[in-house]
């Protein structure tokens, strides 16, 4: 199963495959004409991993997210979960997926809010859900204790994103699925984001799919980038980013970061406009 | 509104009683602007007592209004009563009024209960499917359109006199704001949640119970508010059709055609005071249920 294939895409050092992507392609229809999203696609990912999907809107970088996620079918090629497909691993509660908005219940409370996915399609907890003591634990270090009896309306973006991580999260998955989970937060909160993130990653044992368009976002969070271009959509490159575990704030100062978003971006530069 | 004291204790405080003079330590721009603030509670309670009295204010308007005018230009109390005759005549004999009052409530609310759930399914099925939505949004207008007036006879004698075909007026005319708005309130559910209730492969069911219907309720007020006062517009329209011998419809028509013109007027205020209180209860259970709905903000 970690066979080495002839691609550039292939997982890195021959570590044991979770998620294999293989040949994807999804197509979409638009007022008649027929739109390649995605062009065979070969990913593989390893457990554990932090997987960043870069690149600019169009590219399918959030079609591939939701094809790994069962969300999406491929019309070519597959996707499979460890060893089984990517429906029956939805079906088998294994994705945490985080939403762009926020998309909190605006009628349950936080605590409520949190607990959502794990009451949605009892039976097939098939992993460790979070006992109620482990949720707290990890409000409060999200910073959202005492506001466990709060509505929606009644927390600000931040904090309602923040509420959305721990949603996913409490559900235990063993796989995190991010659209572009900090694109509609300012830019400071969504510093303050990527650190909180990567904490609560660094504590459980998660392999997370990242989708972004940010490049600095992706150097700071991830293991690999894979950097994605549109027309159709594909990967371009595939970029390891050696800083080391656990990441910081100052990390940003220090020249193997800058060395890894430039490198990003002249990969981005080079793709862009077909 | 915590803040109000503090500020006037700040204001008034020991040694400084009075409009601050030069000898405070404030600037005299300050005190100024403290005593601005210091005068607001005042002001505040004012509009708070304005705004609650401010719903009853037109109705007291117009009927002083109608009363004054009635007397200013002597109109026979045969042809219109005065609002002041009225409301003794339905004190006079208040049990013939609470007693019709009774059997119309009673016909309105079935009727709005059955349009209630029959246009929750309806609506499900066509909020499930835009084919169905298709083919029976023209049956909707249809019944919408067509005056509940004309068809009315006809109902009654398809149904025979009796309590039957008032039901089924009233809950024709309930029935399209609860389908149409039934409809557009299960489609308005976050798109985002739906995809995140796919993610973890939640049943439709679930979906149905746990985010389309609560998603719905706003919308489902709304037409509730509509409905009340359909619902007794087809029971008063039954009754008048369907021979029954009570109700608040059966005491107009029978007040009508005896020229009883002060019990004709005590059915009809008997009748707005029945919708307003279902309006008002509508409204109260409205604040409980949805106080995490953008509507229920100011």
């Amino acid at each position: 199963m970690s066979q080495m294939t002839a691609d550039s895409v292939a997982s890195p050092s021959g570590a044991t495959e979770f998620i294999a992507v293989r040949g994807v392609t999804k197509l979409f229809r638009q007022r008649g004409r027929t739109v390649e999203a995605l062009h065979d696609i070969d990913l593989s990912i390893r457990r554990g991993e932090f997987l960043s999907l870069l690149g600019p809107s169009g590219c399918g970088k959030s079609t591939l997210l939701r094809v790994i996620g069962g969300l999406h079918t491929a019309d070519r090629g597959s996707v499979t979960v460890g060893g089984s497909s990517a429906d029956t691993a939805r079906a088998g509660k294994q994705f945490g997926f985080v939403p762009q908005a926020p998309a909190l219940v605006p009628w349950k409370t936080l605590a409520q809010n949190v607990r959502f996915l794990t009451t949605l399609h009892r039976g097939a907890e098939v992993h460790q859900v979070m006992n109620n003591a482990d949720i707290r634990e990890l409000l409060s270090t999200v910073g959202l204790a005492g506001f466990e009896k709060a509505y929606p309306h009644e927390l600000s973006g931040g904090m309602q994103q923040r509420a959305s991580l721990v949603r996913a999260f409490a559900l235990g998955a063993p796989i995190l699925l991010m659209d572009e989970p900090f694109a509609a937060l300012d830019e400071i909160t969504r510093a303050d984001m990527r650190y909180l993130l990567l904490d609560l990653w660094e504590r459980s044992n998660t392999t997370v799919i990242f989708v972004t368009h940010s490049v600095t976002e992706a150097a700071i969070l991830s293991d690999r980038v894979m950097v994605m271009a549109a027309g159709p959509g594909r990967i371009a490159a595939e970029r390891i980013i050696d800083l080391a575990r656990p990441r910081h704030a100052e990390m940003e100062d220090e020249p193997e970061f800058h060395a890894a978003v430039r490198q990003l971006r002249t990969d981005l530069r080079e793709h862009h406009g077909r | 509104m915590r803040i109000e004291p503090v500020i006037a204790s700040v204001h008034q405080a020991p040694g400084d009683p009075g409009p601050p003079g030069p000898a405070g330590s404030l600037s005299a721009d300050e005190a100024a602007i403290l005593a601005e603030f210091a005068k607001t509670p005042r002001k505040e309670r004012f509009a708070r007592v304005a705004r609650a009295i401010a719903p009853a204010i037109g109705v007291v308007v117009f009927l002083a209004f109608w009363q004054v005018s009635t007397q200013l230009f002597d109109i026979q109390k045969f042809v219109l009563p005065r609002p002041s005759d009225i409301l003794s005549g339905i004190k006079d004999d208040p049990g013939f009024y609470i007693r019709n009052a009774r059997v119309t409530l009673w016909e309105a609310f079935l009727g709005f209960a059955i349009a209630f759930v029959l246009a929750i399914i309806g609506a499900t099925l066509m909020a499930h499917s835009r084919f169905i939505e298709r083919a029976v949004t023209p049956l909707a207008v249809l019944i919408q359109v067509t005056p509940i007036i004309a068809y009315a006879p006809a109902v009654v004698i398809w149904l025979k006199f009796g309590i039957k075909p008032i039901l089924v007026l009233t809950s024709l005319v309930c029935f399209v704001p609860f389908l149409i708005n039934g409809v557009t309130g299960l489609r308005s559910v976050d798109p985002n949640l739906l995809e995140l209730a796919r993610s973890v492969n939640a049943s439709k069911r679930e979906v149905f119970w746990k985010l389309r219907l609560p998603s719905a309720l706003p919308h489902l007020f709304a037409a509730a508010r509509i409905a009340v006062g359909l619902a007794l517009i087809g029971a008063v329209l039954g009754e008048f059709f369907a021979g029954v011998s009570s109700g608040l419809g059966y005491s107009v028509k029978y007040a009508q055609s005896h020229f009883l013109t002060l019990q004709l007027w005590g059915s009809i205020y008997v009748l707005a005071l029945v919708g307003s209180v279902a309006i008002l209860l509508i409204n109260g259970l409205e604040k409980l249920t949805l106080h995490w709905h953008s509507s229920q903000r100011h």
